[in-house]
């Protein structure tokens, strides 16, 4: 265990890079529709297939496909909040639950009919039928896991600097904070929201294209991924980008520690039990502030 | 008994000539009686989180782990356990079924206790997190079967005979009536009324008196006891369970159930139950299709019939006369144990509360002498609201302590205070909106009535007398202002000074000792206002202790007894009318230089 522990933490890293940017997507678009998004983790599976697509169809190479899966996510984003999002918060919390409950069936089996129910491999990033890998310090690194933290490392950083460094990025917060104040000043708040909640998606597309290589994409994985970002969210702190973003990574971490100890079977209830325990103990998250994380 | 509930007891006659015809019809068809089997099972489910989902407004999509435990506790109980000889098959049976219901009831209370520190998209989180853990829980244990589960389940026994085949539907259909009534006993009673208050406004029921923690729990545990018995009832129909059988697919396929049909109540969730029964069996051709279309019926129903298919059938629900209840000479209303007299219906010790950084409260003290009515006044953001808060246990002071009828009440919860005799309004008139007027002053009667849980739920003559109790009791506080003929208007169509007036319509149902009344003249018009002060000086003259927030000066100078007055969270501040008109603090702190 002790021996393989710096291993598995690579690996938990890697898998948490998925769980990292679903916690994103998710904060992302609480705050802009005051709604949790339970579709989050299906919409890494269909970016992931859509980048399978755009190798095996049209032939991209890799970042091409991992571009023009993000850029799909982000379209893809822009309807779900017109036509599922912005209709449903208006009845209410619980509609808007429900209806994002409604949206992981339709992806989660509209995916299965397009791209069949078994899951997909992704080209390696670096190219090749095997990956490259190297041993560094009796820990085995392969080429794809230094790839998927390089891209969520930008990826964090795009975010950050999108939100807050332009003007834009800026507007939608205000946006997200005050609608009415944004609107006095001229923020058209619709607008706001649709952009937070398609750069959410696409930040989940982007996910799925990076860690596609390593857990294949497709299937029924996406409902785990869905609720370990929210594990995620919620050991990090849900009203917390930064706590989101190292909340899924240390979900990654421990799951692959538990899975090495104990197995695949108990991981996975001990994660969710995280949740819970989580929610009881430090609602606000170990990144967040008490008092906000219950409105 | 609301029009809602009314309604679907309407519909349940109905529901069971179409299940009786459809037993007749499908005899001969297996895979029809199947469905209809089907139906029934996962129906059962689906009442339950009908009423968590439709009547009290909370969400669950871990339904189907209470479904698992009540099929795995059957299963393990009567297939896996080796009985003494000297124990029937059916005792096992009796025994199996009372333990997964047992079991599911018990896990039900306990997420319900954990729910309550979450709302609306937490508690779904909680729930589903709640819902994988049961799964995973199955699928490692090897007691129960691993990821095979467990087989050779018998079938349900009773004497000697066990229910099979065809005689299976007609069982687990008479099991349906069953919950259905019980169901319909406990949405009608005092039970449901609470309900229906914390699916309106849950702090609003906080203040009346229903002790919504209790209530929501309660909820979690029905509903969870409800998946139980179905789970018992799907293993013993089947012969067998497996972790796939009980995994969040079904958990989402309940939700689909009750969001078709119709959340609240009973007939909107067999409806929905019914239809997914039949699809899921007659669907084979669109085998891959059919969960794609489940989710966006689920999508489309939410958004656009959020009634369900129930909500289509019934009539909308709109404003109507209501002819009220002439009081019963001959059987005279039980009178109220007569409350303890004190001489100081409230104490105000040092309180104080404190924002972040904001003392809103600054060490306040003061006490009300009984049958008085006393003012508060001060500029807006002089802590009036908050200390009114802090006395009716809404937001606890930080520091200090507060009294009512000499009983230290600091750290209790708003429902236990208004029910030593506290009522309230509030500044923007939080009423139950979906309610009647009469339905919401019955809800304020909510302390004064005594029927329980269990003479709810088996409709005891005890949850009649209580339902009646407290509907003449409303009748007779609308009666005494004046407002009869508003009985039947449903909260949200009222006018703004009406529902002014039916707020402290429903403060007054409880009988409290104390009326705390926040800014009631505000937006008034004169006759209105003229109305409100007689009001106000008949429940002074009916010996109630006032404490009022007001900005309208004339009216507080001709009412009050006593004028406090409160400056950045101090008392600057306390006499008569006359005495605090004349102080020269108040003129430059408030007043100004008019007066």
């Amino acid at each position: 265990m002790l021996q393989q522990s710096p291993q598995l933490v690579l690996a938990g890293l890697t898998v948490g890079a998925g769980y990292a940017l679903v916690a994103l997507g998710i904060h992302i678009i609480l705050r802009a529709t005051r709604v949790i998004n339970f579709a989050q983790g299906e919409f890494v599976i269909v970016g992931g297939l859509l980048a399978y697509t755009c190798v095996t169809v049209l032939h991209a190479n890799v970042w091409l496909a991992l571009a023009g899966a993000t850029l799909a996510g982000f379209a893809l984003g822009l309807f779900y909040e017109r036509a599922v999002l912005r209709p449903a918060a208006r009845g209410g919390e619980l509609t808007a639950t429900i209806a994002t409950i409604g949206t992981v069936y339709v992806l989660l089996y509209g995916h299965a009919l397009i791209w069949g129910s078994l899951p997909q491999p992704l080209p390696f990033f670096s190219g090749g039928e095997r990956d490259a890998k190297w041993v560094i310090g009796g820990v085995e690194v392969a080429a794809q896991q230094v790839w998927v933290l390089a891209l969520l490392a930008l990826a964090l950083l795009a975010t950050y600097l999108f939100f807050d460094r332009t003007t834009y990025g800026k507007a939608i917060r205000a946006a997200a904070n005050n609608p009415l104040g944004a609107r006095l000043v001229g923020i058209d708040v619709d607008r706001a929201r649709a952009v937070s909640v398609a750069i959410a998606v696409a930040l989940a597309a982007y996910g799925g294209s990076i860690i596609g290589p390593i857990t294949l994409v497709g299937g029924a994985a996406g409902v785990a991924i869905g609720i370990k970002g929210f594990v995620g969210a919620i050991v990090g702190g849900l009203e917390s980008p930064v706590g989101c973003a190292a909340g899924g990574l240390l979900v990654g971490v421990i799951e692959k520690l538990l899975e090495g100890q104990f197995g695949y079977g108990v991981a996975d209830p001990v994660v969710y039990s995280l949740l819970l325990a989580m929610l009881l103990v430090r609602p606000q998250g170990l990144f967040g502030v008490r008092g906000v994380a219950r409105d | 008994m609301s029009r809602r509930i009314a309604d679907d007891a309407r519909f349940l006659p109905l529901l069971a000539a179409g299940a009786i015809l459809f037993g007749i019809f499908a005899a001969r068809d297996a895979t029809l009686l199947q469905a209809g089997t089907y139906a029934a099972i996962y129906g059962i489910a689906a009442i339950g989180l009908s009423v968590l989902l439709g009547n009290v407004a909370q969400i669950s999509i871990g339904q189907a782990g209470f479904f698992g435990i009540g099929a795995y506790s059957l299963g393990f109980l009567t297939a896996s356990v080796t009985w003494p000889a000297a124990v029937p098959p059916w005792m096992q049976y009796a025994l199996g079924t009372l333990a997964a219901v047992a079991l599911a009831t018990l896990l039900g209370l306990i997420l319900g206790f954990i729910a309550l520190r979450f709302r609306g998209h937490y508690l779904a989180m909680a729930t589903l997190a709640f819902g994988l853990i049961c799964v995973g829980v199955f699928r490692e244990s090897k007691a129960l079967g691993g990821a095979s589960g467990i087989t050779g389940i018998p079938f349900p026994q009773f004497g000697g005979l066990a229910i099979s085949g065809r005689a299976s539907f007609w069982f687990v259909w008479l099991v349906v009536a069953a919950v259905a009534l019980l169901t319909l006993n406990l949405l009608r009673g005092r039970t449901g009324r609470a309900f229906e208050a914390i699916r309106n406004d849950e702090l609003a029921a906080e203040t009346v008196g229903v002790p919504t923690r209790r209530y929501k729990i309660f909820a979690f545990a029905f509903a969870g006891a409800l998946a139980g018995l179905a789970g018992s009832l799907y293993a013993s129909y089947l012969g067998l369970v497996d972790p796939s059988a009980v995994g969040v697919s079904l958990s989402i396929d309940l939700l689909l159930m009750v969001v078709l049909g119709g959340a609240g109540g009973v007939s909107g969730a067999l409806l929905g139950a019914t239809l997914v029964a039949i699809a899921n069996i007659y669907g084979h051709d669109l085998e891959n299709w059919r969960p794609v279309i489940y989710g966006v019926l689920v999508i489309v129903v939410v958004i656009a019939f959020p009634g369900g298919l129930a909500g289509l059938l019934r009539s909308g629900r709109r404003s109507r006369t209501t002819v009220l209840p002439l009081p019963d000479a001959a059987a005279p209303l039980p009178a109220r144990a007569p409350r303890a007299v004190t001489d100081s219906w409230l104490r105000v010790e040092d309180a104080s509360k404190r924002f972040g950084g904001l003392l809103a409260v600054d060490g306040v003290s003061f006490g009300l002498a009984t049958g008085t009515l006393t003012s508060l006044i001060g500029p807006n953001g002089a802590g009036k609201t908050t200390l009114f808060n802090a006395i009716c246990g809404v937001g606890r002071v930080t520091s200090g302590r507060i009294f009512i009828a000499d009983r230290e009440v600091t750290d209790w919860r708003p429902h236990a205070i208004a029910a030593l005799g506290v009522g309230r309004s509030f500044q923007n008139a939080r009423l139950f909106a979906d309610m009647t007027v009469l339905e919401n002053v019955i809800a304020g009667a909510f302390p004064l009535e005594h029927a329980g849980f269990a003479s709810d739920l088996l409709g005891l003559p005890q949850s009649r007398r209580s339902e009646r109790f407290a509907r003449e009791r409303a009748a007779d506080v609308l009666r005494l202002l004046g407002l009869e003929r508003l009985a039947g208007t449903l909260a949200r169509d009222l006018a703004f000074g009406d529902r002014r007036r039916i707020e402290l319509a429903r403060a007054v149902a409880s009988d409290p000792g104390l009326l705390l009344v926040d800014e009631p003249a505000a937006g008034l018009n004169a006759s209105e206002r003229s109305r409100l002060r007689e009001d106000l000086l008949a429940l002074k003259a009916a010996g109630k202790t006032l404490l009022l927030i007001e900005h309208d000066m004339r009216l507080v100078m001709e009412i009050s007894d006593r004028v406090m007055v409160l400056r950045f969270g101090k008392l600057i501040a306390d006499g008569t009318p006359e005495a605090v008109r004349n102080d020269p603090h108040v003129i430059s702190a408030y007043l100004g230089t008019a007066s």
